[in-house]
């Protein structure tokens, strides 16, 4: 089962690799601002994995709070957009 | 056959995800690809947190806190999406060339055409 955490959390973590693809090359901001948003959540996904492999409650406590404050950066970036302040 | 759905939710899951990241690669503009993002975070992440779920039981220190994040990221996720997207929008973002209806668009020209003439 441990076994199956960890094969998880490293495929989450490639897949938010394929990811960083798009938020290099992305032609406008808002395409960075997508890949980005994609990104904290398979970073989320990976952090809970880990825990529940490396059995260390801490790190849950980590990806609770990427879970909770990530999108807040998506949100910021959209309202700039929006009113043209960049 | 605790284990076994376990794997069977987190494979459905990395499948999503990997299709999603592909369509956030491969697809021509900013509204497509919004639209793997969200279907990658519902589709590919609920069904890999179940499956973490499912191995540790809910009311477990792991599951628990897992359970919490899914309900924060149905909720989040969304409405985050959609802020995005109205937000390209409005900087306007170019749709894809083969993009066949802006209904906005559509709709503030209709509304245009309704007004009355202002006076000067």
């Amino acid at each position: 089962m441990h076994e199956l955490y960890i094969v998880v959390a490293i495929a989450e973590l490639a897949v938010g690799g394929l990811l960083l693809v798009r938020l290099a090359v992305g032609p406008t901001t808002s395409d960075r601002v997508v890949a980005l948003n994609t990104l904290s959540t398979q970073a989320t996904l990976s952090l809970l994995f880990f825990a529940a492999f490396a059995d260390r409650t801490a790190y849950l406590d980590v990806a609770l709070w990427l879970a909770s404050f990530s999108y807040l950066g998506t949100l910021v970036w959209a309202r700039l957009l929006e009113r043209d302040l960049l | 056959m605790r284990e076994a759905l376990t794997i069977v939710l987190c494979a459905l899951g990395l499948v999503f995800t990997l299709s999603g990241a592909v369509g956030i690669l491969r697809m021509p503009d900013v509204y497509c690809r919004i639209q793997c993002s969200s279907k990658t975070i519902t589709m590919g992440a609920l069904p890999v947190l179940l499956g973490l779920v499912v191995a540790e039981g809910p009311f477990t220190a792991y599951g628990g806190r897992v359970l919490v994040v899914t309900v924060l990221l149905l909720i989040v996720n969304p409405a985050a999406s959609h802020a995005l997207a109205r937000a390209a929008y409005k900087d306007g973002v170019p749709m894809w060339s083969g993009a066949v209806i802006d209904e906005p668009e559509q709709k503030t020209r209709r509304a245009r055409r309704g007004r009355r003439p202002t006076r000067a």
